[in-house]
């Protein structure tokens, strides 16, 4: 950069000046359109996919069995071992991460163990879906003889989102100040004690909107299920199976199998039903994870 | 007097520290656990079947009922669509992480983050259909492809999967650098650019390395969404319209039928082992980036 102590000529320096303010702007302009794009990009997803699949998804289209051969079946299974397979998920999910999240972030003094977890839960965020889809393939299906299982399936997603989890447990409890730990510690509570009747309570909107929207990416994870929970419905037995040793294909499974590998006639319907489906999905989660966090903290903070 | 926690508040104490170091202790376990397995079950191809290693990474001949698991194929695939990703979103995600921290208005910044997770939040295969029905006869009718399935159709399909992680790391890293920085700059007369360009992202350069590399990693690692369009032939590509195969994709298209003690499923976990060994060295990376900045 030149120094101001050097004598220059009036114009020279003017012209660097405007040259200067030009490319502020155009880079103003073109981080603007950047940003912009983005939105507009979502919305052009949103709209293209209820164009197609609003035509489609009809009562019927939502709760009738699919059909293997001829034209005209549902998703109505697929959608219930979506919810089963997320709702055993989070069971596994849940305490694990939340209690190694909060090892990681209340009790860990750094050292070569905090790093392992560490390392490990960043490997474990890293590792391809189908990749976990193999591990669970050799493990559940084949090792332990389970076959294609909802629990196969659901244990091979906990591996892959113990880490998300984690990391929302960690952040949730980071945003609780240190003084009201102090506070509760001075007046003579243990630890835990702070943790459960302090520290987790005043993280409580945080986490419910961090485990609602990782529920979200649940719902729709794919790969690691084609060879865990299988790509086809529990066929002779009741459509809504609740047993987690029965084959188990969800709603994401369904629309990649009938397109890729299915037989029936109207696989591009049934395609552009499960997609227009499985957005609106992801939409409910995402707002109920935000209408849930502002509720949970205007009743906590009375604002 | 001083309070002290009574004798069951001890006990209790004492409990939630091992059920929660437990739960620690089980993460490490899991990675462990994976690693070992998928370490025996890709390793067979080499100690089982007697196939050198340099066969299987070197090779472009993918033909394991003969004996000839060459995955050369699906390593350059691999590489070519995440190069390509990386080039286009990288830039557009960095940009977009720039505007979120510096130029955002208050109402827009509270209307591209939900946005962004949304973009997270929407499954793979949905983006999968989205570029198979909106974006492979686009570049059919457009590029002169024949089917529209291949590279470049599989690349934009993944610049648009990896934004969301580039914009939110990047914008983490432009965060954390310190406000003097950019006060000290701008008291020096610089534009907001100048400042930007000169001081910010130098500054939050190792930040800015971790988000590309993790837009990697999520690129490497996406399988439906590029197997729906990449058009599946084990062929190395000619061109940005040729249909290629990549790691994941070749897995996902073959495992189903795969016979078990096959040579052909031993290649496939002999790709799925690479695809953690390439895994675990991106976080290794990872971690070296954020050791230099700190």
């Amino acid at each position: 950069m030149t120094t101001i102590a050097q004598a220059e000529p009036l114009l020279a320096r003017r012209r660097v000046a405007s040259r200067r303010r030009f490319a502020d702007l155009a880079a103003t302009g073109v981080l603007w359109m950047a940003a912009c794009s983005i939105v507009l990009l979502l919305v052009f997803f949103i709209a293209y996919l209820f164009y197609l699949g609003a035509g489609v998804v009809s009562w019927h289209f939502l709760t009738a069995p699919p059909s293997e051969i001829t034209a005209g079946g549902g998703i109505g299974p697929q959608i219930f071992n979506s919810f089963y397979i997320l709702f055993l998920t989070m069971l596994f999910t849940v305490p694990i991460a939340m209690g190694s999240g909060i090892y990681l972030q209340e009790y860990a003094r750094p050292g070569v163990f905090t790093t392992a977890v560490q390392f490990c839960a960043e490997s474990l965020a890293t590792i391809p879906s189908i990749v976990m889809g193999l591990f669970g393939l050799i493990v559940f299906v084949t090792l332990l003889h389970w076959h294609f299982t909802a629990l196969g399936g659901a244990l091979t997603l906990t591996l892959l989102n113990l880490p998300a989890l984690m990391r929302v447990t960690q952040e949730g409890l980071s945003s609780v100040p240190l003084i009201m730990r102090e506070g509760s510690m001075a007046l003579g509570a243990t630890k835990w004690q702070t943790i459960r009747r302090v520290v987790l309570p005043s993280a409580i909107a945080p986490l419910t909107t961090g485990i609602v929207l990782v529920a979200g990416r649940i719902f729709g994870e794919t790969a690691a299920l084609i060879y865990t929970a299988g790509v086809s419905v529990s066929a002779g037995r009741s459509a809504y199976d609740w047993s987690p040793f029965h084959t188990a294909e969800t709603l994401s499974v369904h629309l990649w199998y009938t397109h890729s590998e299915g037989l029936v006639p109207d696989a591009a319907r049934i395609g552009n039903g499960s997609a227009l489906v499985l957005l609106v999905m992801v939409l409910i989660f995402n707002i109920l994870a935000r209408v849930l966090g502002r509720l949970l903290s205007r009743r906590l903070t009375g604002k | 007097m001083i309070a002290t926690p009574s004798s069951r508040a001890h006990f209790q104490e004492n409990i939630a520290r091992t059920v929660l170091f437990a739960a620690s202790v089980l993460v490490v376990a899991a990675m462990a656990v994976i690693v070992i397995y998928l370490a025996s079950e890709g390793l067979r191809l080499f100690l089982v079947d007697h196939i050198s290693p340099l066969t299987f990474l070197g090779s472009p001949t993918f033909d394991p009922e003969s004996r000839a698991p060459g995955a050369l194929v699906f390593i350059v695939g691999t590489l070519s669509v995440t190069l390509f990703a990386i080039a286009v979103g990288g830039p557009f995600g960095v940009a977009v992480g720039i505007f979120l921290s510096q130029l955002a208005p208050k109402r827009l910044a509270a209307l591209m983050k939900p946005s962004i997770e949304i973009l997270v939040g929407i499954p793979s295969v949905v983006y999968g259909w989205l570029g198979l029905t909106l974006l492979a006869p686009f570049t059919r009718q457009h590029f002169g492809s024949q089917t529209g399935f291949g590279l470049l159709t599989a690349g934009i399909v993944l610049s648009i999967m990896i934004l969301p992680t580039v914009i939110s790391l990047s914008e983490d890293a432009l965060h954390s650098v310190h406000v003097s920085l950019k006060e000290g700059s701008m008291a020096l007369g610089a534009t907001r650019w100048q400042t930007i360009f000169h001081v910010l992202l130098p500054a939050a350069r190792s930040g800015l390395l971790v988000a590309i590399i993790l837009g990697i990693a999520r690129a490497i690692g996406e399988a439906l969404a590029v197997q729906m369009v990449i058009g599946n032939s084990a062929v190395l590509p000619k061109g940005l319209l040729s249909p290629t195969s990549t790691l994941t994709t070749e897995i996902v298209t073959d495992m189903g039928s795969a016979q078990a003690g096959s040579v052909m499923q031993h290649s496939l976990f002999s790709m799925a082992f690479l695809l953690l060994l390439i895994a675990m060295l991106l976080i290794v990376a990872v971690r070296a980036a954020l050791r230099r900045a700190a």
